[in-house]
C-alpha cells in the first residue's frame, strides 16, 4: 500500500508526443481510473508507472521513493494485462507463482501463497492446467491471482475486462471492487468503459491526446464536467450540446439557439448567478436524463423526430430549431413521431461551456 | 555450480557472483542499448562475410587478378574489364539467355504455382497429402534434381524419350541437352519443376487470406469462376505475387547451379547465362577481375529490375 | 470459389483432382524413377527395352557408393558444415530477430531492410572475394570456412523467418515477465524462446536443408576430400569416373533422405514461416 506521485511526466515516441505533461497524486488505497478514447496514451502512462517504458521527462514516485531508474520488479507493483499475458508454456500454478519464484521465495511458502490467492479467486481447481485450457473468465481470474499473490504496493490494470462478454464483465467488475475493499491496495485502472470507471473509481482521470482533461471523483466528473470533451465522453447517450445566446426570460435566464430557425429554452434555477453572462454565446450541456416530460410549464418545446423504447425508459429525439436533442424519459410514455412535446429541465443539472475553448463556465 | 567452480579456479565466491556471466548479461540486457547489442553478433558476421566481400568484389572488378597468371600482377586496370565485356559476344549472348531463362521460368512457374494453389485452396478431401508432395521438389538439392532429370531425359535410356516414342510424339530418342535448339527449353522445364512449388506455397498462403465473403458476394452478383479469378483473386493476391516474383527472379538470376550441372552452358554457348559465365570465368579461368566485373553488372541489373518492379507494382496498387 | 449449380461444382471438383494429380505425378515421378533406378542392376538400366517395373531388385548400388568412394566422408563433412551453419545462425540470428521483433528504435526499419537486401547479392559476386579472403586467413577448404560463407545468405533468411515467429508471441508476455522479476534477456530465454520453439526448429531446419543442399559455394571454396561436401563430391564423381547411373541414383537417394525426413517433420511450421517471411519482406 502506497502513494503514487507523477510530476510532469512526458513521453514521446520519436516525433509523436504521446503524453504531454501528466501530474497526478494518489493517496494510499485510492482507486484511480484512467479513462479515455483509444490511443490517448493510457497504456503508455501505465507502462511508465510500471517501469516498462521510460518517460521522456518527469518524475515517478511510489511512496517516498523516486523510481524512475528502478527496475519493474523492484517497484513492488503488479500488473494485469488486457490479454492477460499468462505464460502459455506454464501451468496455472507456476503462472501465479512465477513472480515469487523469480524472487527466490521458498517452494513451501510459495505454494501456500499461490493456494491462498487461487482460493480467493476460485481457481484452485485449475492449478494444473495450462492457460490454453482455460475459458476467458478463468484466464482473467488467474491473471488477477498472479497480481495479488505478491501483495504489491500498487496494482496496475490495463483494460482487464475488455475481452470478456457483458455478463462476465459485470461479474468481474464486482469482484474487483470486492478485492479492492478487502486488500485496500492502491490501484491504477485503465479502461475505456465508463461504467467501469464510474463504479470502480474513487477518482477518474479523463484523458485525451496525452493530456488529463479532468481529475475528480466520479460524481463530479459526471455532474460538473470540466470541458465539452469530458461531458461528451461520460454518460450514454451522451450529453446534449445546444449552442445559443443567453438572454433574459422574465425572472429566468433563457437561451436562444443559433441558426435561422431559433428556438427558446428557459434555463432552470442554478446556484450560480448567470446575469453576468447575459448576451454571451455559450454551449448549453444537458444530460438526456435531466429532462422530464412536462406539458404544463415546459422549459422547451420541440417536435418529436424519433422514439426509441429501450425497456426501462424511452429515448426521444427532439428537433429544436436547427438542432436535435435526446431525452431519456419514462417507460410508459405514449408519444408519436411528429407531435410536439414539452420538456422541463431539472434544477442544477445543466452545464455551460465556452464555445471557443470548450471549457466549463462556472 | 558457480560455487564449485570457484573452489577450483580460485576467486572468492563474492567475486564470482560479481563476475557471474549470467547476471552480467542480465544487467546488460537492462541497458538502453540492449536492442542494438542484440544485433552486434549478426552484424559482425554480415559485415565479415557479406559487406566486406561485396565491396572487395566491386573493387576487384577494376583490377587485374588472374590466379593462374601471377605474372600479370594485381594492379588497377580501370574499366578494362567493362570495356572487354562490351566487346564480348558471349556476354551479350549470356545476357539474352538470362532474359529468356528468367522470363520463361518465372511465367511457367507462376502459372503452375497458381494452378496448384487454386486447386489446393478448394480443400477437397484427400488433397492435403498432394499439397505436401507438390512442395517437395523445392527442397531437393540442385545436384540431385539435375541428375534426376538428366537421367529422365537421357538420349539413350531416358524414360521420357521412351514414353514420347511410344505415344508417337517422337520418331526416335532425342538428345535434349545436346541440341542447341532444345537445351535451354529442357533446362527451363527442370527449373520449372524445381521452382514452381515456391509459387504454389506463397500463392496458397495469399489465397487463404482472401475473405470468403468476397466470393459469396461475387457469385450473388452473378460472376462466374473465371471472372472471380480475374476480379477478386488476382487483385487480392497482388502483393503476394509481387513478392514471389521478385524473390524468384533474384534467385534465378543469381544462381547458376542447375545449368552448371545440367549443361555447363553448352552446347556451344546456347545455355550460357550471366551468373554461370561469371562463375566459370572465376572457377575455370581464374580470371577473378573479369568475373567480378560480370557479377557487378549482374547485380546492378538486378537492382534496377527490383527497383522498377516494386515501383510498377506499387503504382498499380493506387 | 463458390458456384451455385451442383453439376458445375462436380465439374470443378473433377478438374481440381485432375490438376492436382497431374502436378503430383510431375513432382514425384522423377523421384520415383530415381529410386527405381537405384534399385536396378546396371544391366537392367542399360537395356534395349525400357524396364518400367524392375524385374529384380538389388542394393548393390547403395553398397558401391557407400564403400567404394569417399561418400561417407562427404556426407560427414556435409553434416559438420550444416550443423555449424545452423549453430552460427541460431546464436547470432536469434538475437537479431528478437531485437527486430521486440523493440522499436531509430534505424530499425533501415537495418531490417539491409538484412533483406543482402539476399539480393549475387552468389558469384560474393564467392570470388570470399575465396580470396578465406585463402588469406586459412579458412579456404575448411568446413568452418564454408559454414561461415553459408551464413552470408542464410542468416538474413533465418532472421526474417524467425522474426515472424517471434512477432506471434504477444509483447505483453515480456512485460509481465519483467514485472515478475525477469531481466530482458531472462524474459526472452524463459518465456519467448520456449513459446517460439516450433518456429526456432522450423527455421533451423530450413537453414539446415539449404546448407545441406548447397553446391556453388562448396564447389568454389573446398578443394580437398577433407572438407568437400556431398553435392560437390557427387558431381565430381560423375565427371571423373563416369559414375554408373544406378550408383549415382543411389547416392542421390541417400543424400536426400535427411532432407525428406526433416521436411516431413516440420513441414507445416516451415511452410508457415517461409510464407510469413516472404510476404512481409
Ligand atoms: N512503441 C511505440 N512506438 C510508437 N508509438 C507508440 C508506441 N506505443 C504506443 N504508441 C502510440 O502512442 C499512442 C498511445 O498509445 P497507448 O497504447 O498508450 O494508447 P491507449 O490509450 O492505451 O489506447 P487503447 O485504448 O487502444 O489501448 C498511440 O497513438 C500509439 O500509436
Ligand atoms: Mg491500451
Amino acid at each position: 500500500m502506497s502513494t503514487l506521485t507523477l510530476n510532469g511526466v512526458r513521453k514521446s515516441f520519436g516525433a509523436l508526443d504521446v503524453l504531454q505533461s501528466i501530474d497526478l497524486k494518489l493517496e494510499d488505497g485510492e482507486f484511480l481510473v484512467l479513462l479515455g478514447p483509444s490511443g490517448c496514451g493510457k497504456s503508455t502512462l501505465l507502462n511508465i508507472i510500471a517501469g516498462l517504458e521510460t518517460p521522456t521527462a518527469g518524475d515517478i514516485r511510489i511512496g517516498d521513493k523516486r523510481v524512475n531508474d528502478v527496475h519493474p520488479k523492484n517497484r513492488n507493483i503488479a500488473m494485469v494485462f488486457q490479454s492477460y499475458a499468462l505464460y502459455p508454456t506454464m501451468p496455472v500454478e507456476r503462472n501465479i507463482g512465477f513472480g515469487l519464484e523469480m524472487r527466490g521465495v521458498e517452494t513451501d511458502t510459495r505454494k501456500r501463497a499461490v493456494d491462498g490467492a487461487a482460493r480467493m479467486l476460485q481457481v484452485d481447481h485449475l492449478l494444473d492446467r495450462k492457460p490454453g485450457q482455460l475459458s476467458g473468465g478463468q484466464r482473467q481470474r488467474v491473471a488477477m491471482g498472479r497480481a495479488i499473490v505478491r501483495e504489491p504496493e500498487l496494482f496496475l490494470f490495463d483494460e482487464p475486462l475488455s475481452n470478456l462478454d457483458a455478463k462476465l464483465r459485470a461479474e468481474m467488475r464486482t469482484e474487483i471492487k470486492r478485492l479492492h475493499n478487502r486488500l485496500g491496495t492502491t490501484v491504477v485502472y485503465v479502461t475505456h468503459d465508463q461504467i467501469e470507471a464510474m463504479t470502480l473509481g474513487t477518482r477518474i482521470a479523463v484523458m485525451k491526446g496525452g493530456v488529463i482533461q479532468q481529475l475528480a471523483d466520479p460524481m463530479t466528473t459526471y455532474e460538473k464536467p470540466a470541458n465539452m470533451f469530458v461531458a461528451g465522453f461520460i454518460g450514454s447517450p451522451s450529453m446534449n450540446f445546444i449552442t445559443g445566446t443567453l438572454v433574459r426570460d422574465g425572472e429566468h435566464v433563457g437561451l436562444t439557439t443559433d441558426g435561422n430557425n431559433p428556438a427558446s429554452i428557459r434555463l432552470p434555477r442554478v446556484a450560480a448567478n448567470l446575469d453576468a453572462l447575459l448576451g454571451r454565446k455559450v454551449v448549453l450541456g444537458v444530460r438526456p436524463e435531466s429532462f422530464q416530460a412536462d406539458g404544463a410549464a415546459p422549459d422547451l418545446t420541440g417536435t418529436i423526430d424519433v422514439v426509441e423504447p429501450t425497456g426501462p425508459d424511452t429515448l426521444v429525439v427532439l428537433a429544436l430549431g436547427n438542432q436535435t436533442i435526446t431525452a431519456r424519459l419514462g417507460p410508459k410514455l405514449t408519444v408519436a413521431t411528429g407531435e410536439t412535446l414539452g420538456l422541463s429541465i431539472q434544477p442544477d443539472s445543466i452545464s455551460l461551456f465556452d464555445p471557443d475553448s470548450g471549457n466549463r463556465i462556472e | 555450480m558457480a560455487e564449485r567452480m570457484s573452489a577450483l579456479s580460485g576467486p572468492s565466491p563474492s567475486l564470482w557472483r560479481r563476475l557471474d556471466p549470467a547476471a552480467a548479461l542480465g544487467r546488460l540486457s537492462e541497458t538502453r542499448y540492449w536492442m542494438y547489442l542484440l544485433l552486434v553478433p549478426s552484424a559482425i558476421l554480415i559485415l565479415a562475410v557479406v559487406l566486406y566481400p561485396t565491396v572487395y568484389g566491386f573493387q576487384l572488378s577494376f583490377r587485374q587478378m588472374r590466379l593462374n597468371r601471377p605474372d600479370l600482377g594485381t594492379g588497377f586496370v580501370g574499366f578494362k574489364h567493362y570495356v572487354a565485356m562490351w566487346n564480348d559476344k558471349v556476354f551479350w549472348l549470356s545476357l539474352r539467355n538470362t532474359a529468356v531463362w528468367v522470363t520463361f521460368a518465372v511465367v511457367i512457374e507462376f502459372g503452375l504455382g497458381l494452378l496448384a494453389a487454386l486447386a489446393l485452396n478448394r480443400n477437397l478431401p484427400g488433397t492435403k497429402i498432394m499439397g505436401v508432395l507438390i512442395l517437395l521438389p523445392y527442397f531437393l538439392p540442385n545436384v540431385v534434381a539435375g541428375h534426376m532429370w538428366a537421367l529422365l531425359l537421357d538420349p539413350r535410356l531416358g524414360v521420357i524419350n521412351d514414353i514420347l516414342v511410344r505415344l508417337g510424339f517422337l520418331e526416335t530418342y532425342k538428345a535434349w541437352f545436346a541440341d542447341p535448339s532444345t537445351a535451354l527449353g529442357a533446362a527451363i522445364l527442370v527449373e520449372a519443376w524445381h521452382g514452381f512449388p515456391f509459387f504454389a506455397l506463397l500463392l496458397l498462403a495469399g489465397l487463404k487470406g482472401v475473405p470468403d465473403d468476397l466470393y459469396k458476394a461475387a457469385s450473388v452478383d452473378g460472376a462466374g469462376p473465371i471472372r472471380q479469378l480475374r476480379l477478386i483473386t488476382l487483385p487480392m493476391l497482388r502483393s503476394v505475387i509481387a513478392a514471389a516474383v521478385i524473390l524468384r527472379v533474384i534467385g534465378l538470376v543469381n544462381s547458376p547451379d542447375l545449368l552448371l550441372i545440367l549443361t555447363g552452358g553448352g552446347p556451344g554457348q546456347s545455355t550460357q547465362v550471366l551468373s554461370l559465365y561469371a562463375f566459370q570465368k572465376a572457377y575455370k579461368d581464374f580470371n577473378f577481375g573479369y568475373a567480378g566485373a560480370l557479377s557487378v553488372v549482374m547485380f546492378v541489373l538486378l537492382m534496377v529490375f527490383a527497383w522498377a518492379y516494386v515501383r510498377v507494382s506499387k503504382v498499380n496498387q493506387d | 470459389m463458390i458456384t451455385t449449380s451442383r453439376r458445375a461444382r462436380l465439374g470443378w471438383n473433377i478438374a481440381t483432382y485432375a490438376v492436382l494429380l497431374t502436378l503430383t505425378v510431375f513432382c514425384i515421378f522423377p523421384l520415383l524413377w530415381t529410386l527405381l533406378t537405384s534399385l536396378k542392376y546396371e544391366a537392367d538400366i542399360v537395356t534395349q527395352t525400357m524396364q518400367y517395373i524392375p524385374k529384380r531388385i538389388t542394393f548393390e548400388n547403395y553398397v558401391t557408393i557407400w564403400t567404394q568412394s569417399g561418400f561417407p566422408t562427404l556426407v560427414f563433412n556435409s553434416f559438420v558444415v550444416t550443423a555449424t551453419t545452423v549453430v552460427l545462425c541460431l546464436i547470432t540470428g536469434t538475437l537479431a530477430a528478437y531485437s527486430f521483433s521486440r523493440f522499436h528504435y531509430p534505424g530499425r526499419g533501415a537495418l531490417m531492410l539491409g538484412y533483406l537486401v543482402i539476399r539480393m547479392f549475387p552468389a558469384v559476386l560474393m564467392i570470388i572475394p570470399l575465396f580470396i579472403l578465406m585463402r588469406g586467413v586459412g579458412l579456404l577448404d575448411s568446413r568452418f570456412g564454408l559454414a561461415l560463407a553459408y551464413t552470408s545468405f542464410l542468416l538474413p533468411l533465418f532472421v526474417w523467418m524467425l522474426k515472424g515467429f517471434f512477432d506471434a508471441a504477444p509483447k505483453e508476455l515480456e512485460s509481465a515477465a519483467r514485472i515478475d522479476g525477469c531481466t530482458r534477456i531472462g524474459a526472452m530465454i524463459r518465456i519467448v524462446l520456449p513459446l517460439a520453439r516450433n518456429g526456432l526448429v522450423a527455421t533451423s531446419v530450413f537453414v539446415a536443408i539449404a546448407a545441406w543442399n548447397e553446391f556453388l559455394f562448396a564447389l568454389m571454396l573446398t578443394t580437398s576430400q577433407g572438407s568437400r561436401t556431398w553435392p560437390v563430391g557427387l558431381q565430381l564423381m560423375v565427371g571423373e569416373f563416369q559414375l554408373p547411373w544406378g550408383v549415382l541414383a543411389a547416392g542421390g537417394i541417400i543424400s536426400i533422405i535427411p532432407v525428406m525426413i526433416l521436411f516431413a517433420i516440420v513441414q507445416r511450421t516451415m511452410v508457415h514461416g517461409i510464407t510469413a517471411g516472404a510476404v512481409k519482406g
